[in-house]
């Protein structure tokens, strides 16, 4: 299956990938994983890929996705022309504006705008995996909460407590509590959310 | 165990998700090398990251060189003293060190030495995306290409094994999609590192005079017959066969991976020829695939490096086998690879049913996001003072020749402080040029680390000829964009011990420049006046804007506690937006018609708290 996630530099989306690639190896499936950060450290755009089963190039074919993570909004929606019409769309309800609007004296999109964009795409959900992720003791937690959300939908091939040991072994152990908290919620969060558009 | 003491202390038959540069890290420590030596480049630099934290403990010696000629010299000189050394770096890296290496490969080695080359198809952080596989052809050397962090790991100790063999340099080559690709690795045996003879290198033969260099001239063509000897046998070049073997497919690196995800969801009957090292070719083997085969594919990114000479053994052997590539077209000539464009190019000549995946959306209405300097960046203060002297200079049009590192992102709005950027160095060299030939004004920015990789000489160069511009020094006192390495600046050399730091000050002095200015631009008032008496002046004159890397700063102030973050008093805002329309801080964004800082974001610098940035002094430390 074909993974994309997508974010800004500082929000984790590096990491997220890594917990994924962990947590399938765990659950004994073949993996290779892609990281594009470009040329900015922080706040600019980040993109990785993870691929699982019998392929060689880490590089996800366009329109292949089977799910995408959006970490940030309009990352999220960026890259939504790599996934298939019936992917699972995963956007975090997060915001970080482009200083591009700022300088032209305008504001973030309205969600709705973003949905406009991604209409074709039925399995487009927004998640508040970032309040979900402040809950749980640090927003940068929100890539994990989005992950136990995509678990709960089925759409990982791995479950629960290939994820924790995955945890276990990719985070400092003074990040791991607030990051297994944060998955358990992305689990819950998953059952009684509607999907915003059909 | 953490991470880097497993790839430190890792036993063979144990295995890890490994970066690809982690996995050659990796293979340094398993083939026993003595001797590394870099300069950081993406997408290389986690090579280097490793090391410079376990080079000690794995009793290596790790330097972060000066540049990467420098770099391929200190390995020489290790290998050339029997011990093994590797020197590696991103592809137009090897320009800088191409001096160096085509005479390398003259003289020989006596321990292994391999040269890595990360190369950069589709730019995604570099000016061009030459094909280093070029060099193993101008040099006269062997080459050896992985296609995944397994083969990056086994491949290195391979190619050292190789250049031991044949008394010459190897040429190792990734690409992004391999240094990047993170996969599961299973680690090897450990060779101990020898110190075989640390005596005197020999005399007479590393000594390339003329009369010496015409017969090692010989010498390399005989030793590159018995490289071909070795790429005829070597088990890094291997086939693979598919179904009924139709097909023949000729490939390397990520050309490959693409091609066999495509050959396998299409089962196509294929026979693989995977070259492992490309350089020299193996004639005979190629040869023998060529027979074999009616039509024959060559899949490789970048330029047609081996469809030519597979074209060409064709047309020696007289085989008439029916070759694709790119010199006829059907494979795409630029940017890298991926499994759909090796589809759509197989397309073209295979019967191949291809999915139809729809209109793409139209992303049109998405504001972009192009790379941006952090939050807390002094490079913004620096670029926002230099603006407005410019401005208050009444200077009517300014030309601004910029180099290569974090501060290149200047040449994005706001700010459009990049007229020209080639090449590390040649903000100078060419502001330089452009002071003798404009009747503008020259600003030239360049970075502490890149001052001392390539500026120096170009300075020398602008104060001996009479030019005149201004050289804005960016020292932010550390090699920023790469990931923060150290340089000869600071005070902790690549493997984290004390070193006395070069002064930019005393060398921008020697080279002759008569006006030097030192200023904090994170105070822009000063740094304002600063700007405004050096842009005065009609020679070269240099302002060193001294401040550290913002997320250096981050990372001490988090520890200690000390990060303030700052907030908008919104009944003081005017709404003039001078902070997002012209200081455009990832931090500062409108929302909901006001003037908004992310707390999360905000790095606590306070520029934009100076009444330069917000004249109503809205904006203060959030309680």
């Amino acid at each position: 299956m074909n993974i994309i996630l997508s974010g800004i530099g500082g929000q984790g989306v590096v990491t997220a990938g890594i917990i994924i690639s962990e947590a399938s190896s765990a659950a004994g499936v073949e993996v290779v994983m892609s990281e594009i950060h470009g040329m900015s450290q922080r706040g600019g755009s980040v993109m990785v890929e993870v691929r699982t089963g019998n392929v060689r190039s880490p590089v996800v074919p366009n329109g292949k996705a089977d799910l995408i993570l959006g970490i940030e909004e309009i990352e999220g929606i960026r890259v939504i022309g790599k996934a298939r019409r019936d992917a699972l769309v995963l956007i975090n309800r997060e915001t970080r504006s482009p200083v591009y609007l700022g300088i032209r004296r305008s504001e973030y999109p309205e969600e709705s705008e973003l949905l406009k964009i991604g209409q074709n795409f039925s399995r487009l959900q927004f998640v508040d995996a970032y309040e979900m992720a402040r809950k749980a003791g640090d927003g940068k937690a929100a890539g994990t909460a989005l992950i136990g959300y995509a678990i709960a939908e089925r759409a990982l091939p791995f479950g629960r407590s290939e994820t924790e040991r995955a945890l276990k072994i990719v985070l400092p152990s003074k990040a791991l509590q607030t990051n297994i908290n944060a998955l358990h919620m992305g689990m819950e969060a998953s059952n009684g959310t509607k999907t915003l558009v059909s | 165990m953490g991470f880097l003491d497993k790839i430190l202390a890792g036993e063979q038959g144990e295995n890890m998700l490994m970066l690809g540069n982690e996995a050659v890290a990796r293979g340094v420590i398993e083939a026993g090398v003595g001797v590394a030596a870099t300069y950081p480049g993406t997408p290389s630099s986690e090579v280097g990251d490793v090391l410079s934290r376990v080079a000690e403990k794995a009793g290596i010696y790790f330097e972060l060189s000066v540049n990467e000629k420098v770099a391929v010299e200190v390995a020489y000189a290790a290998a050339i003293t029997g011990v093994r050394s590797f020197a590696f770096m991103k592809h137009v890296g090897v320009n800088v060190a191409s001096d160096v290496i085509m005479s390398a490969a003259y003289t020989g080695v006596r321990a292994g030495m391999v040269i890595m080359t990360a190369d950069d198809p589709s730019m995604f952080s570099s000016q061009n995306e030459q094909d280093n596989r070029h060099y193993a052809d101008l040099a006269h050397l062997p080459m050896v290409e992985p296609s995944n962090p397994q083969e990056a790991l086994q491949f290195l100790v391979s190619a050292f094994g190789i250049s031991e063999t044949l008394g010459i340099p190897v040429i190792f080559r990734t690409t992004t999609r391999v240094s990047h690709q993170r996969a599961r690795v299973s680690l090897g045996a450990k060779i101990p590192i020898t110190h075989a003879d640390r005596g005197h290198p020999g005399v007479g033969s590393y000594t390339t005079l003329p009369s010496v260099a015409r017969k090692l001239r010989a010498v390399l063509s005989e030793k590159m017959e018995k490289a071909m000897e070795i790429s005829e046998s070597t088990d890094l070049t291997r086939i693979e066969k598919h179904g009924d073997c139709r097909v023949g497919f000729i490939t390397a690196g990520e050309g490959y991976n693409c091609l066999y995800d495509v050959l396998m969801d299409h089962s196509i009957g294929s026979e693989v020829l995977k070259l492992g090292m490309t350089s020299p070719l193996p004639t005979a083997k190629i040869a023998s695939f060529l027979a074999r085969h009616e039509e024959v594919f060559v899949v490789e990114e970048l330029d047609p490096y081996l469809e030519g000479k597979v074209r060409g053994i064709a047309q020696l052997k007289s085989i008439p086998a029916r070759i694709y590539g790119k010199m006829d077209g059907i494979f795409p000539k630029e940017f890298e690879y991926s499994p759909d464009i090796v589809e759509a190019s197989l397309s073209k000549v295979l019967s191949m049913k291809l999915d139809k995946t729809g209109e793409p959306p139209n992303l049109e209405t998405l504001p972009p996001r192009p790379p941006v300097l952090c939050p807390g960046c002094p490079h913004r203060s620096t670029y926002y003072a230099v603006k407005r002297a410019v401005r208050m200079s009444g200077l009517k049009e300014v030309v601004y020749s910029s180099d290569i590192g974090c501060y290149t992102l200047g040449a994005y709005e706001p700010f459009n402080t990049a007229d020209v950027v080639l090449e590390m160095g040649s903000s100078i060299g060419i502001g330089a040029g452009l002071g003798k030939v404009t009747d503008r004004k020259v600003i030239s920015f360049i970075g502490d680390s890149t001052f001392f990789h390539s500026g120096i000489p170009p300075l020398i160069n602008a104060v001996r000829n009479g030019s005149r511009m201004t050289v804005v020094i960016m020292d932010n006192s550390t090699t920023a964009m790469t990931g923060q390495q150290t340089n000869p600046g600071l005070n902790l050399d690549g493997m984290g011990i004390p070193s006395d730091p070069v002064s930019i000050e005393s060398i921008v002095r020697s080279a002759g420049v008569k006006d030097i200015f030192v200023a904090d631009p994170y105070d822009l008032k000063n740094f304002l006046g600063v700007m405004l008496q050096s842009l005065k002046i009609d020679r070269v004159s240099v302002v060193i804007a001294r401040r550290e890397c913002a997320i250096l700063r981050d990372r001490e102030m988090r520890k200690n506690g000390k990060l303030a973050v700052y907030a908008v008093e919104q009944e003081k805002c005017g709404l003039c937006m001078n902070c997002v329309e012209n200081f455009s801080c990832p931090a500062i964004s409108i929302v909901e018609g006001r003037i908004t800082i992310d707390p999360e974001l905000c790095d606590g610098c306070g520029v934009c708290a100076e009444p330069m940035v917000c004249p109503f002094r809205a904006i203060r430390v959030a309680e």
